[in-house]
């Protein structure tokens, strides 16, 4: 999965550098969710903390 | 864009540059394989770098900014919480530490200094927001030859990371310790 994140990430870079704004941001956007919802997925082990 | 705005812009993409070529050294060199929280990290590091290349290639611009504010705060979240499981006395964290402090240390005060950057960033830009308000639409900016290198060499890292993420993890998930190559193994 983050390989695949790391691949949008570039190619949202390679259109940016191309100029073509709305494309790169939104394979950003893909990105940035996938990311967010690969965080949520390995955010398991619990904290031996108390607030 | 003022000069001093792209070069905060290419120090920036350089800084994210070198940090990830710091992150392959310990990898390839140490050994030290990263878990799926660094490699979340190394995300973050990228998708700031989108904001980089945006406001070098087309002008430096609010909207750019955000996506590297809104990379950071993802950031900061990947690295406190990295940061959380090893906070106990006693821990020895994960790693080897740099200058006493592990690397997921280091990532969340570069996080931290990202967002201070830019908000520097967007306070040196006030000239070029009051001609936006005047009419005037942000011109396209072709980026000079330096700000081009800079740009390529963070495309370059990047897709050196999916690579090197998909060798070690392979399409799916990452071990949370991991010790070798998926790609080797098989």
């Amino acid at each position: 999965m983050t390989a695949l994140i790391f691949l949008l990430v570039g190619i949202a870079m390679i259109l940016a550098l191309r100029g073509q704004r709305a494309l790169g941001m939104g394979l950003f956007a893909i990105a940035f969710v996938l990311s967010a919802m690969w965080l949520a997925h390995h955010m398991t082990d619990p904290l031996t903390l108390s607030f | 864009m003022s000069t001093l705005v792209r070069f905060g812009n290419a120090v920036g993409a350089l800084a994210i540059v070198g940090t990830l070529l710091a992150a392959f050294v310990f990898q390839f060199a140490l050994h030290e394989l990263p878990c799926p929280l660094c490699m979340l990290q190394r995300v973050a590091l990228a998708l700031c770098g989108v904001g980089y290349v945006l406001n070098l290639r087309l002008g430096s611009q609010p909207m750019h900014y955000g996506l590297i504010l809104l990379s950071a705060l993802f950031g900061l979240a990947a690295s406190g919480r990295h940061l959380a499981l090893h906070i106990l006395p006693g821990d020895k964290g994960f790693g080897s530490p740099v200058l006493g402090l592990h690397l997921y240390t280091w990532t969340l005060l570069f996080f931290l200094a990202t967002i201070a950057g830019v908000a520097v960033l967007l306070l040196l830009q006030t000239s070029e927001r009051a001609e936006r308000w005047i009419g005037h639409r942000p011109e396209r900016h072709a980026a000079g030859t330096l700000s081009r290198l800079v740009c390529w060499l963070l495309i370059l890292v990047v897709l050196g990371n999916a690579v090197a993420s998909f060798v070690q993890c392979g399409p799916i998930e990452c071990s949370d310790n991991p010790t070798s190559y998926w790609l080797l193994r098989r």
